[in-house]
């Protein structure tokens, strides 16, 4: 009998995954949400909505816009805490066979540490760290933005957690190559690529002569950030020697061509899934085709050539 | 086929699109199979290009069809104007949770386009035999939809039925037609209203809520208010745990 082979199974140096189709953390849920609409365990990895050691709220004003290519988010990091994932959310990971990332958010080194203390005793494969939300006023913007900082907070995670550790960097920075390598140099295992971009609106409404305006502020996201995300991804294949995973404006298998082209190793959907909630399935039957089509044997002879 | 193992997003073929008021227009989608669909559930369309799907109530539903009233506002509507009989949309649903239809004497108010999911609510009242009165406000008997079935019409400028809005109205239509519960769609400030009055009769009302949405199925959390439970205060998404809310629990701005 032939040996059924993986032709899209993607090696991130610690962790292997079915393909290298992930879906950004806040843009699909904690599990299996999505199955409304495609079959979730077909994927790469879910990476989880960010998680806070207690949970949180989130922001109180307008939380979301449309803009001319993509959107504007402030949720606020809203999530229900690592207590009720651990409870409620994970068993449904399990028993559906869905891989994941865990992404995880604080406000200090402890409550990161503490997140990832507890992802590392219920053996979680995998944990992204969010260093760089724009939408919360104090805390972890702060370890994404300053080199020092980083380093600091991801050799204390090191610390707690033995498993597979990616951090997500934040565009909104001079030089995105010198955060990855402070992630690198502390232990980080792969470097997610970008996070959203500080993006502002105004709604301008005129009634009898008197203009109204609504202000949102928040992280911009979806097909306008893509040449950011991909000149980010591309500096940091020259900085450092840990996997990239390429996050930022993907909506069809150019995109993705380009992101693997450009260095990642493995890509994520974010804003797309809401356009089109099957989009991520349909992003792996594409590469598949995309490989077969042109002749290549599996991925890795792909990005080699894509990288030549 | 069962309808739990349908996957809720299709291309299907636009059967009939048309204008039926001054400002609304009409579209009508003929889905491969039959679905279950709730009076104040809503579908999702993808809107060529845009970023966000707009999401509509059902309007009507027998069978196959699908129809949905809309107003030209921005980018998203004047697409979906655009499309003609045979063209595909994309579209997701139904989403949400619809009205809780209860055996009683109902009263529906409509504002608006927001008469669109009560239309749909009176025609399920209708088929249960539930004794109801359908009750309406526009601005204009040019806002009026073709054929439909409204028992009350009120409209600002008096050109059709009463004069005034549909809130001037609603004590008058609670003490007359005497509702066990109370159904409505509209603007805030008139969901708002007509929550307040009925709690104040002590009546039941269940408010269909509108706010832009993302994912359409509670996981961005982007469309969410306040709601009271159990004592707290605490975030409701408009798109998975509504868009039916009882009008006590939401928590007015």
């Amino acid at each position: 009998m032939a040996v059924m082979t993986n032709i899209l199974q993607t090696d991130l140096n610690g962790i292997i995954l079915k393909n290298p189709i992930m879906t950004a953390s806040g843009t699909y849920g904690y599990n299996n949400e999505y199955n409304d609409f495609i079959d979730v365990s077909a994927l790469g990895a879910v990476v989880t909505k960010a998680i806070s050691l207690n949970p949180r709220e989130g922001n109180k004003h307008t939380r979301i816009t449309e803009t001319e290519a993509g959107m504007i988010n402030s949720i606020g990091l809203e999530n229900v805490g690592i207590e009720k994932f651990i409870s409620e959310k994970l068993p449904v990971l399990k028993s559906e066979n869905i891989d994941f990332f865990v992404n995880v958010a604080g406000s200090t080194i402890d409550e990161y540490c503490q997140v990832a203390k507890i992802c590392n005793e219920n053996n979680i494969k995998a944990i992204e760290l969010n260093v760089s939300c724009p939408n919360v006023k104090s805390g972890c913007l702060e370890f994404g933005v300053d080199e020092k900082s980083l380093y600091e907070l991801v050799s204390a995670v090191r610390k707690e957690y033995g498993g597979f550790l990616t951090v997500k960097l934040t565009p909104n920075v001079t030089s995105i190559e010198k955060l990855g390598i402070s992630a690198q140099n502390a232990g980080a295992n792969a470097i997610s690529a970008i996070n959203t971009l500080k993006g502002s609106k105004i709604k301008i409404s005129c009634i009898n002569s008197r203009v109204q305006k609504e202000i949102v502020t928040g992280g911009y996201s979806g097909r306008g950030i893509k040449p950011v995300a991909i000149s980010a991804v591309m500096r940091l294949y020259n900085a450092v020697d840990i996997p990239i995973i390429g996050i930022g404006g993907i909506e069809t298998v150019e995109d993705v061509l380009e992101f693997l082209s450009a260095g990642a190793e493995a890509v994520q959907i974010g804003t797309a899934n809401f356009t089109h909630p099957d989009i991520a399935q349909k992003l792996v039957q594409d590469l598949e085709k995309y490989i077969t089509d042109n002749g290549f044997k599996d991925l890795n002879e792909l990005k080699k050539e894509l990288r030549k | 086929m069962i309808q739990e193992k349908i996957k809720k997003i299709y291309k299907v073929k636009v059967s009939r699109i048309e204008k039926v008021s001054s400002n609304s227009h009409l579209i009508e989608i003929d889905l491969p199979f039959e679905i279950d669909i709730k009076a104040g559930q809503f579908i999702s369309i993808y809107c060529n290009g845009l970023t966000l799907r707009r999401p509509f109530s059902v309007y009507y539903h027998s069978g196959n069809k699908i129809g949905i009233l809309f107003k030209e506002r921005g980018k998203g509507t004047s697409y979906i104007k655009s499309l003609r009989t045979g063209d595909l949309i994309d579209i997701t649903g139904p989403l949400g949770n619809g009205f809780n239809i209860k055996n009683k004497k109902s009263l529906l108010i409509g504002a608006g386009i927001g008469v669109a999911p009560m239309a749909f609510l009176k025609s399920e009242l209708d088929k249960r035999g539930i004794e109801n009165l359908f009750a309406c406000g526009f601005l204009n008997k040019n806002e009026i939809p073709n054929n439909i079935n409204i028992d009350k019409i009120y409209t600002d400028d008096g050109s059709y039925g009463e004069t005034g809005s549909v809130l001037n109205y609603t004590e008058r239509l609670i003490n007359q037609f005497k509702p066990e519960i109370i159904y409505t769609c509209g603007p805030y400030i008139v969901l708002k209203t007509i929550a307040k009055t009925a709690q104040e009769y002590g009546i039941e009302v269940q408010v269909a809520m509108e706010k832009v949405m993302a994912c359409g199925i509670g996981i961005c959390r982007g469309c969410v208010i306040d709601v009271k439970k159990e004592g707290k205060i605490v975030n409701a998404t408009v798109c998975k745990d509504g868009p039916v809310f009882s009008g006590s629990e939401v928590v007015w701005q």
